[in-house]
């Protein structure tokens, strides 16, 4: 038998993370995905530890506010504990993460071994062009590992998602418009057919 | 009784960051209480399967209605029957989302339903998002909430292309079909309720667009934004009744374009045989024994409280309490008296300590998917307030 379900998917979705970017005090919220992606753009992530103790990305979103991160980590009791991450606390383990990759002593120098990685390779695929600047930013674009792992790793509609192509306006016949002295309420606050 | 838990609010600013401007009553009071309903996991599975059961009811009804040709009972309008027989042959015209209105179901009262907004509900921004805010922004643990609004609705939106399919399997047929979205220009709350809609279809995998109802443009061939850009879908927050009554060369205009299969509407025009509130008339001859049901007439009941409503009334107006000897009690005025009336056995709402009533707001979206409440007097109406709620 099927029963009710609870409100724990929320945050998987665009609004979920609007509002969390909202409560943590980000001053804007993330804007709505822009078809053009600018690799220095910062980032809102959620990150989400697997139980095999890697990380994911759970959803991604650009933002005008300083790049932030929300870490959901599972502890030994099955617990489910939430922090968030500053920009700060992002760019640290970024610049680490980097540093080993320059050394050849990073995971994302190897071709992906299924799902999830450390939490600064996670944060450094998903934002290290937001994080440490636009030139190594680009360094990670065209590293082909690196693309590897984000690809395994990050699960959000935003890295998932390719721009859409533009179609066409079509046909130039004449069309008709509406709702000429309905279309438009001056009420701000209440809804006039909601039900 | 109903319990409460008082909470902390969400400043008014960080409520307009994340979209929700209408946090205010037109008479300054908040819209949203600090509060939050309490209620057990065995009621809100109760509501779960009501709500089910209750969508079933209707779609058996709603075959009735067809088959037996019992439009003018209901209200519609005459120029809506084509598309409202045209929307129900075809799967295809999937319906959205639509919210049940319950009487009961706290403390032991039997759940029964007010009514359906089967056609342009709101209250989604309040249930989905702003209830669960409240439960993350108090530290409250979010599992703790009946609502699955946003991932049903997005559901939803894959089946429009998938049907009664897994979902799951919505990329692999997608073409890339667009899904413009439209609500009247100036009023923030239903242009939030549908930016919200499009934010749930951006999140299944849809391309999609807005344009306020004014802008949007329509011949034989299809619907366009302003910049005449086609669109296989087209979801509109506002009534097909005042689009029937209002916009008739419309209502013409979208039966053509639906004749002529080059434009889904959404929600459907069936849902408009829903939305009449005629049909819990057909739900009581149809389905005499089931608890969910108030007795409900065509002509004024005998021997009980009852309530009078209109076929197509919204948010408590043109609605009047008559006690058992048939005087009014309480009434709203409003801009619906030109729509036949039903008379509807009456019920109490639960009640708080400080004697307010809760109706409970039950979403659908292929199945139940999320419940929220509103606070106010005998009639619920537009000052009435938004409450969240949490499991015990």
């Amino acid at each position: 038998m099927k029963h009710f379900t609870s409100a724990k998917h929320i945050m998987m979705g665009t609004m979920g993370i609007v509002v969390l970017s909202a409560l943590s005090g980000c001053q804007s919220a993330p804007e709505e995905q822009a078809s053009g992606q600018t690799e220095g753009q910062n980032k809102f992530l959620v990150v989400e530890q697997l139980s095999s103790g890697k990380y994911v990305i759970v959803e991604e979103m650009p933002t005008e506010g300083p790049s932030r991160a929300i870490i959901k980590e599972t502890d030994e009791n099955g617990t489910v504990h939430e922090r968030v991450m500053s920009e700060a606390e992002m760019k640290e383990l970024a610049d680490q993460e980097y540093k080993k990759m320059e050394e050849g002593k990073s995971e994302l120098n190897a071709e992906p071994q299924g799902e999830g990685m450390g939490l600064a390779g996670t944060i450094l695929a998903a934002a290290g062009g937001a994080l440490l600047g636009n030139m190594i930013g680009n360094a990670l674009m065209n590293n082909k590992n690196v693309q590897r792992h984000q690809d395994a790793s990050n699960r959000s509609a935003y890295h998932r998602s390719a721009a859409g192509g533009a179609s066409t306006a079509t046909s130039n016949t004449q069309k008709k418009s509406f709702f000429g002295n309905s279309a438009s309420k001056s009420t701000a606050s209440s809804s006039s057919f909601g039900g | 009784m109903v319990s409460l838990q008082s909470i902390k609010a969400i400043d008014d600013r960080t409520l307009e960051e994340f979209g929700f401007g209408w946090h205010t009553d037109s008479d300054t009071t908040k819209y949203i209480a600090n509060e939050l309903v309490v209620l057990s996991d065995a009621e809100a599975e109760a509501y779960y399967e009501a709500v089910n059961e209750l969508y079933d009811m209707y779609a058996r009804a709603a075959q009735h209605v067809i088959d037996n040709n019992l439009f003018f009972d209901l209200g519609i309008p005459f120029n809506l029957i084509e598309p409202i027989k045209k929307s129900w042959e075809n799967d295809v015209h999937w319906h959205l989302y639509g919210r049940f209105d319950l009487a009961g179901g706290i403390g032991g009262a039997p759940i029964k339903l007010i009514e359906f907004n089967a056609d342009t509900p709101t209250s989604l921004f309040e249930t989905a998002i702003l209830q669960w805010a409240l439960l993350k922004h108090n530290g409250m643990d979010e599992e703790r909430q009946f609502n699955n609004v946003y991932e049903a609705i997005s559901d939803n939106f894959r089946r429009l292309v998938t049907l009664f399919d897994d979902p799951e399997e919505f990329e692999k047929h997608y073409d890339g079909w667009k899904i413009l979205f439209s609500s009247i220009s100036g009023n923030i709350e239903e242009e939030q309720t549908v930016r919200l809609l499009q934010q749930m279809a951006i999140d299944a995998g849809f391309e999609t667009g807005f344009e306020p109802l004014g802008g949007v443009k329509f011949d034989d061939e299809g619907i366009y934004d302003s910049s005449e850009e086609p669109y296989e879908y087209w979801f509109k927050l506002y009534p097909w009744e005042d689009i029937a009554i209002e916009e008739p060369e419309l209502a013409t205009q979208l039966t053509t374009i639906m004749q002529n299969q080059k434009a889904i509407i959404l929600n459907p025009a069936y849902t408009l045989l829903f939305q009449s509130k005629g049909m819990m008339k057909i739900l009581c001859d149809l389905f005499p024994d089931s608890p969910y049901l108030l007795k409900t007439s065509f002509v004024p009941l005998t021997g009980v409280q009852q309530v009078e409503k209109r076929m197509f009334g919204r948010e408590g107006a043109n609605v009047r309490i008559m006690d058992v000897s048939g005087s009014v009690i309480e009434a709203n005025d409003g801009p619906y008296g030109n729509f036949k009336p039903i008379y509807q056995e009456y019920v109490e709402f639960p009640k708080d300590l400080q004697g307010n009533s809760y109706q409970a707001g039950v979403f659908f979206a292929y199945e139940a998917c999320g419940l929220g409440f509103r606070r106010g007097g005998k009639i619920l109406n537009n000052m009435s307030k938004f409450v969240g709620h949490v499991l015990r």
